[in-house]
């Protein structure tokens, strides 16, 4: 239940065989390897940057095939798809891909193809469809654009930059050319800002004529073609119409390949697998003949794999404690009940050297704290139902999912039970049901009390279970402190600590003035109240001498003393903001209660009924949401800063063992 | 005017401005992180649900004002019950309702900025959420002083005896 003890892996093996050792460290993924910086110069590195990028490149073949698929062929995905997890493979299977693998590359490529296929298509309809919206102005001409005349005459068709019917332009004509005769001119379609004309001369005019349309702007179209523009415009239609149909043929294609899917998927994954063993590969330090590899492993699982290494290749390999120096990496080990605290310990950051897991330490008060926050029976009960449900649904969630929602899954258990202390079951949804709507007064009596009726009460609770909770940890910095022998340390930094809080703490609740201020049902005797105020002043004394304890000065000593002494009203701020669990608890409380109160306005009968339900649903569905988050962020807080605060550092660096790092599948091994 | 009769009204003023108030630096602080939270997402989809989580953090202040509004109307009596207050307690019940409606105001605000870069955090970090969260919800920690002080104000206000 705490950090894993970790060993450090020296194997020295056969160089042939360094592909097979380096599979089989990969299948068992418990080796973070971790190769040295230099070596000695009969060793050198082989460069796979590029077999490793070439894998990375086959993963993308498989990957965008799929993508076409998703898109062309769909699968339905259920709503609860995220909590599925990624769907199992038999080990058998995996380790036959390197056959299929190849194969299944072609086949990624081919809806690849028939990808490009329909994206060229489309591509090329659509230059087709402008072309044929740009001879639309030319389809009365019945000869080809791109005619030039006969031996006697000459044709000019093209545009002009204005809108003219023909008469205008007959007349346009007639001024500038008029000696001119014969000159035949048809307005095929005019519009404003473009005029497409068809003119005809003899050929000897050719020349004045085109000078005389020049002038007025004339243009050849951008485009020509050796048929009639109606001609043209229905082969191009005909050419659309194939394209459309090989862009169908291709869809279908492509469609017809979903069943593909789970094993394209499956070789995305063989090469990923395959990238990563060759990255590894290339940090692998080489002679002629021999490689060797350096990592941290467990210890749990070091002799077994010793064992079957050592059965399987010919390989000189041991494990060795690491140096107290060494960058060992981190993995935590807990329970069924302290586990999921793992993933809110690696969110602060994970236990640096000489530290211990907190995971076990914080997973109770974790609980507790967030069900005094969320404090509701109704609210708890769903929360565990939701989380049990899917943990028993979806045997193959991921991992780290799973813990999260164990973690609510507790969290859940501890609101119902503050509910039922508080007496809070959808804030005050049972008495305003049985009170709109069957006119009787039903109450469930809270086990402990309501903290609306009495919120010193709870404040001063949440007070006291703050104490608990930063007592506690300056308990593990005891705990720490003494492991490492520093007893002094634990003496000055703890100890001394305890004294002077715990003492104010009991002095001030013998105080007449406090006990009546916040109604206190006891009063600790004056006798005690002097002891603990004379404790506290041996604390006082003893943090002023010590806190500066690192400085030779006598004088810097005593300032320093004296300024880690005033670290006391730290822990006075540290102990407030646990008035968080009082302000959160009720603020739960209070919103359910309002939702209560607005879906009761209509009062009974069918209507009312109907109105109470949706407000209800709508109501109370946001308020769960809304403070569930509330209370998980506060918790997070309570724990970092507050506890954390107390004895823990971090900075540990996670472990990242070599294993098969499958994205789409987990390898699931048969037992 | 008789200004025995104006209690009421201050002590509404109070509920009004804490709903008020806290709910305007919510609005304006969830809006603001949510512009951010959209950028995000445009870029990485996936991220969709931490963005909301960071986005919703400023949104409790507005809570928090609702609360304190509501514990106000059903203790001065104006959801059913006796609105006759004096004026002395109509003013305690303004002045019990300011805290939070000022700090959530502007509480909001500031956690919203954190919010925001907490958000450009998780852009580039997606795996250091958990730092990405605290760090705005240490700003909260105002907001939730200024409700408690609101809380026990308004709840301790009906036992006085002016």
């Amino acid at each position: 239940m705490a950090i894993v003890p970790m060993k450090r892996l020296e194997l020295y093996g056969l160089k042939r065989e360094r592909k097979a050792i380096l599979e089989f460290l990969q299948l068992r993924g418990v080796v973070e390897v971790h190769t040295p910086k230099e070596a000695d110069t009969l060793f050198s590195r082989t460069d796979t940057s590029q077999a490793s990028l070439e894998f990375e490149q086959n993963v993308q073949i498989p990957e965008q095939a799929v993508k076409l698929l998703d898109e062309y062929a769909p699968v339905k995905t259920s709503m609860f798809a995220s909590l599925e997890g990624r769907p199992p493979v038999s080990q058998k299977e995996y380790d036959n891909l390197w056959k299929k693998a190849p194969a299944l590359l072609g086949k990624g490529r081919e809806i690849i193809d028939l990808g490009k296929r329909i994206a060229d298509d489309s591509a090329q309809i659509l230059r087709l469809e402008a072309q044929l919206e740009s001879l639309k102005p030319w389809l009365s001409l019945d000869i080809p654009l791109d005619s030039k005349g006969t031996a006697h005459s000459r044709i000019f068709a093209g545009t002009l930059p204005e809108d003219l019917d023909e008469p205008a332009l007959k007349n346009r004509l007639a001024q500038l050319l008029p000696k001119i005769p014969g000159v035949e001119v048809e307005v095929l379609s005019h519009q404003p800002q473009q005029t497409c004309l068809f003119c005809l001369c003899h050929k000897q005019d050719a020349a004045p004529v085109e000078e005389a349309l020049r002038s007025l702007g004339f243009t050849y179209p951008a485009f020509s073609s050796d048929l009639p523009p109606a001609q043209q415009a229905e082969q191009i239609k005909q050419e659309i119409h194939q394209l459309d149909q090989d862009r169908e043929d291709a869809k279908k294609d492509i469609i017809s390949r979903a069943n593909q899917r789970r094993e394209l998927l499956l070789a995305a994954d063989y090469y990923h697998v395959r990238a990563e063993k060759y990255r590894i590969l290339g940090g692998l330090w080489q002679s002629p003949h021999v490689f060797f590899l350096t990592g941290y492993l467990p210890a749990e699982d070091a002799p077994q794999l010793l064992s079957d290494l050592e059965n399987r290749f010919t390989l000189s390999a041991e494990v060795v404690d690491p140096d107290p120096e060494e960058d060992v990496p981190v993995k935590l080990k807990n329970g069924f009940f302290t586990a999921p605290m793992e993933s809110v310990v690696a969110g602060y950051s994970l236990p640096g050297k000489n530290e211990i897991d907190p995971s076990s330490v914080m997973a109770l008060l974790y609980y507790i704290l967030f069900g005094l926050m969320l404090s509701d029976a109704a609210y708890g009960l769903l929360i565990v139902l939701g989380c049990g449900l899917a943990l028993l649904k979806f045997p193959n969630m991921e991992r780290s999912l799973r813990k999260s929602l164990r973690m609510f899954f507790f969290c859940g258990i501890s609101t119902t039970v503050w509910g039922v202390l508080f007496g809070s079951y959808f804030g005050d949804a049972i008495p305003v049901i049985a009170r709109t709507f069957f006119n009787t007064e039903i109450t469930i009596p809270a086990l402990w009390f309501t903290p609306l009726d009495d919120p010193m009460r709870l404040l001063l609770f949440s007070f006291a279970l703050g104490i608990v909770h930063l007592f506690t940890g300056l308990g593990v910095q005891f705990y720490q402190l003494a492991r490492r022998k520093k007893y002094a340390d634990a003496l000055y930094d703890v100890v001394f600590w305890y004294l002077l809080v715990g003492g104010l703490i009991v002095l001030l609740l013998s105080t007449e003035m406090f006990v009546t201020m916040v109604n206190l049902p006891f009063r600790i005797p004056g006798i005690v109240g002097t002891v603990a105020g004379i404790l506290a002043g041996v604390g006082a004394v003893g943090i002023v001498c010590t806190a500066g304890r690192e400085s030779r000065n006598p004088f810097k000593r005593l300032l320093k003393g004296l300024y880690g002494l005033y670290n006391v009203s730290g822990y006075l701020s540290d102990i407030l903001s646990y008035s968080r669990l009082l302000a959160l608890g009720l603020a739960t409380g209070v919103i359910a209660t309002v939702f209560n109160q607005m879906g009761s306005m209509l009062g009974g009968g069918v209507l009312g009924a109907i109105f109470f339900t949706v407000v209800f649903l709508i109501g109370h569905t946001m308020n769960l949401a809304i403070n569930v988050l509330g209370a998980y962020v506060h918790t997070n807080r309570l724990q970092y800063v507050e506890f954390f605060g107390k004895f823990y550092e971090g900075g540990g660096r996670a472990y990242e063992p070599f294993a098969a790092h499958t994205r789409h599948f987990q390898i699931k091994e048969e037992k | 005017m008789d200004w025995n009769t104006m209690g009421i009204v201050f002590a509404l003023l109070g509920a009004v401005l804490a709903t008020f108030l806290a709910g305007i630096g919510s609005a304006v602080g969830v809006g603001m992180a949510g512009q951010a939270a959209a950028g995000v997402v445009t870029e990485d989809p996936s991220l969709f649900g931490k963005a909301l989580v960071l986005q919703l953090l400023p949104g409790t202040q507005g809570i928090y004002g609702l609360l304190i509004g509501f514990i106000t109307l059903t203790q001065i009596g104006i959801l059913g019950g006796d609105p006759n207050i004096s004026l002395a307690k109509g003013l305690l019940y303004l002045a019990g309702c300011l805290p939070i409606a000022i700090v959530g105001l502007i509480s909001a605000k500031w956690q919203a900025k954190t919010s925001v870069a907490s958000i450009a955090l998780l852009a580039k970090k997606p795996d250091q959420f958990g730092k990405a969260m605290i760090l705005p919800a240490m700003v909260e920690t105002y907001a939730v002083l200024a409700l408690l002080v609101s809380i026990l104000s308004i709840f301790s206000i009906g036992g006085l005896a002016i």
